[in-house]
């Protein structure tokens, strides 16, 4: 807070006469410097957005002559059941993924503050598979799924249970993917430790001496000092479930052998919002495409606004409340 | 005054940086454009291929002969074709796995006829096969010319049919056989477990075209303008398929096939000898498939059986694979099908074809002895020169169909659904987007 008043060098009364030669020139310099991100936002950003946005009321067409259409694209929607198929599952990600994820991360990041000998091996070891690439990690994660001969299901018949058919099962080749979702919280618990790090230990100490358990310090002290970095994750976490694209494509790619895809399968229970979006865009409904972009560009708008609001009440900012 | 000047030179420099920067911008956009005095660039995009190196060799003996350079691209991703064709750029020749996009792409204006080209450049069209020829056409005219091809058969394991005590060179010859051989060949442990499957219908994947021509229907009328799902054929085919899960309890069929290995490894369920009998393409008998990885199994390949009290229907196949054609947006169509004619020469298809293991689309070619030094490949050329060869009937609308087609085959063999219901929706759901295309 300290650092943003002071890169502010205009005083207000100068800014309302006309800008000194010397204001000028930073300003020019600035716009100047920054002038790649600006193209790159005009070109790359706004540009496709304004278009896409124009393409929505539209039967798009690459070559012919398109032909507006005004909202049909969006009625259409309503009336599709692979549309809705698609919010389903991905709201059902969005519901469970992203909860548990958070919470998962929450627990790692605190097991990991543990003063622990070799506290940062072990550090390094739940951060590792978030290096591992997406795709390598969905191509490893198809082997431990294997329903007779996946490490998954072997040691779940060690237990004497019969593993499900991970993959081709609908019912559960959604939690098979936040499974999989688990193992590369690493980022997610990083964030969580840093906030952890955070947390004063004069109030730990205090209230250690009062006679808190550990467990009442984490819940009363920890818990609410990292408030603002679960709400943190919890955008972060809901705007990437809902562009959920990667993972299930490569398991429906690999699965469906070198010449068909079956995106979506088995039974469309893995057909995620992005995933028949790019399936629109490839059958070259472009502009039911782009009409299914803005929708989800509406929802995850609502869903942000709605954590804001909502977490007023339960979040705490250390500059408040001083 | 001096450090105004010192002030606007270092303006000026920003500026500079700037118009590089920009130009560099242009520079990206138009460095595949200039030919000019060079020899002309033709470009070639082919979505398939494991070696690039070969094809760029076999389009050389092009260019050297003809004095222009040809740029092989493969294995191109289905989007940058989508990109390109709307681009101002596209490939001069486009070679794709397989006509089911091409009626959609003329749909959107992105394809160029060929006819009168292949007329102007001798294209022998009476020289390739019919089935494999009328792939490429859509609504009367020609778009696509055929390169190789490919057509399914019936596969079966010798080994697994001797222990089960059946005529190794006796395949089943109908459907309902094929139920009765199924039936022989899988069996069951005391626990429940599947141990070895004689036939499951989707395996690899959904050969749905192939039955449903068996049964003698096609969910498209010829000229692509009806739907024809719900019909009893539609419905019988996938009652038929059906059975094969519904007799071992589909869930235990599901798991058994999911723990069967990838499709080109030693593990494959055929391969393996888990799976007794299925349903594959003519590559399968090539090197990267049986031939390589599986050289000592013992195996058969013949026509998919045909339903009992319809003999003449034996050997019917539906033939699909690799097409060529030209982008609607090729400014020089004339060199563009120049190439395609000698692409689709005897010669070069043959040469092509051996080395991809796939059955070329020129009558001639197909007498290269090279075809024949594996006999069951030819096994697969008699089948696509036979006459109940066929073909499927692509639409604008076949991927919004395939998608639906595929939902209903999975929850009629994998969760036992009824048939009917499903194919009712469906043909009320795509007829409009069909009649909406045709009223074009």
């Amino acid at each position: 807070m300290e650092a943003r008043r002071m890169v502010t060098p205009v005083p207000r009364a100068a800014r309302r006469r006309r800008w000194s030669p010397q204001v000028r020139r930073s300003f020019i310099k600035g716009i100047l410097f920054i002038s790649p991100w600006i193209l790159g936002f005009l070109f790359f950003n706004l540009y496709p957005m304004t278009k896409s946005f124009a393409m929505s009321f539209a039967e798009w067409h690459l070559r012919i002559p398109s032909e507006w259409i005004g909202l049909a694209n969006y009625a259409n929607l309503l009336h599709d059941r692979r549309f809705w198929t698609s919010l389903y599952n991905t709201v059902y990600m969005v519901l469970f993924a992203v909860p548990l994820t958070v919470f998962s991360a929450f627990v790692f990041a605190v097991l990991l503050n543990l003063k622990l000998r070799g506290r940062s091996v072990y550090r390094v070891i739940y951060y590792l598979p978030s290096i591992v690439p997406v795709v390598a990690s969905s191509m490893l994660w198809m082997w431990i799924f294997n329903t007779n001969n996946g490490i998954l299901n072997v040691f779940l018949g060690y237990l004497g249970i019969k593993g499900p058919s991970w993959l081709t099962d609908p019912a559960w080749s959604k939690p098979a993917l936040i499974l999989m979702g688990l193992w590369g919280i690493g980022n997610t618990v990083i964030i969580y430790l840093s906030g952890i790090q955070d947390v004063p230990v004069s109030l730990l100490e205090a209230a250690e001496i009062d006679g808190a358990t550990w467990l009442q310090r984490l819940w009363h002290i920890t818990v609410p000092m990292v408030s603002s970095i679960t709400l943190f994750n919890l955008i972060i976490g809901v705007i990437d479930m809902f562009q959920y694209f990667t993972q299930a494509y490569i398991f429906a790619a690999v699965q469906a052998g070198t010449t068909a895809q079956q995106l979506g399968s088995p039974l469309d229970s893995t057909l995620f919002y992005s995933v028949y979006l790019y399936n629109r865009f490839q059958t070259l409904k472009l502009g039911y495409a782009a009409a299914m972009a803005w929708i989800l560009f509406v929802i995850i708008l609502i869903c942000s606004l709605l954590l804001l609001r909502a977490s007023k009440r339960w979040t705490y900012y250390e500059s408040e409340g001083t | 005054m001096k450090e105004d000047f010192q002030m606007s030179k270092r303006h000026w420099r920003s500026v500079v940086a700037l118009v590089v920067l920009v130009s560099l911008f242009a520079a990206c956009k138009g460095g595949t454009g200039g030919a000019g005095a060079e020899p002309e660039l033709l470009r070639v995009w082919i979505t398939w291929g494991d070696n690039p190196a070969q094809l760029q060799e076999l389009f050389n003996r092009y260019a050297e002969a003809n004095n222009v350079k040809v740029e092989i691209n493969s294995p191109v991703e289905d989007d940058k074709v989508i990109t390109a064709l709307s681009g101002t750029e596209p490939p001069d020749v486009l070679v794709l796995g397989g006509p089911d996009n091409v009626a959609s792409w003329v749909n959107e204006g992105l394809v160029a006829p060929l006819d009168e080209l292949a007329a102007e450049y001798n294209i022998d069209l009476n020289d390739m096969y019919p089935a494999m020829l009328a792939q490429g056409r859509y609504q009367g005219k020609l778009y696509a010319l055929p390169w190789g091809s490919d057509t399914y058969g019936l596969y079966w394991n010798k080994d697994l049919f001797e222990q089960a005590g059946l005529d190794t060179e006796k395949p089943p010859e109908t459907m309902e056989e094929l139920l009765d051989y199924a039936d022989q060949l899988t069996k069951v442990d005391e626990n429940g477990q599947i141990t070895q499957l004689g036939f499951v219908p989707d395996f690899s994947w959904g050969h749905m075209e192939q039955y449903i021509k068996l049964y003698g229907s096609f969910w498209f009328n010829d000229d692509g303008t009806k739907v024809q799902l719900d019909t009893p054929e539609m419905a019988a085919a996938l009652r038929w398929e059906q059975q094969f899960y519904s007799r071992y309890g589909a869930d235990e069929v599901l798991r058994f096939v999911s723990s069967t290995g990838e499709y080109d490894s030693a593990q494959h369920g055929f391969m393996a000898g888990k799976i007794a009998m299925m349903v594959d393409g003519e590559w399968m008998v090539g090197d990267n498939f049986i031939n390589g990885l599986a050289p000592d199994l013992w195996y058969g390949v013949g026509p998919i059986p045909y339903p009992a009290g319809h003999p003449e229907r034996k050997d019917t196949n539906v033939v699909g694979g690799t097409v060529a054609l030209i982008p609607s947006g090729v400014e020089n169509k004339d060199a563009a099908a120049k190439l395609l004619a000698w692409m689709m020469t005897p010669e070069i298809v043959a040469d092509e074809m051996v080395v991809n293991f796939n059955l070329p689309s020129s009558k001639k070619a197909s007498e290269d002895q090279r075809f024949y030094q594996n006999e069951k490949f030819g096994v697969f050329i008699d089948l696509a020169s036979s006459p109940n060869a066929t073909f499927q009937v692509f639409t604008p609308v076949s991927s919004d169909l395939l998608d639906e087609l595929e939902l209903i085959e999975q929850q009629v063999l994998h969760q036992g659904a009824d048939p009917g219901p499903l194919l009712q929706a469906a043909q009320a759901k795509l007829q409009p987007m069909v009649d909406e295309v045709v009223g074009k």
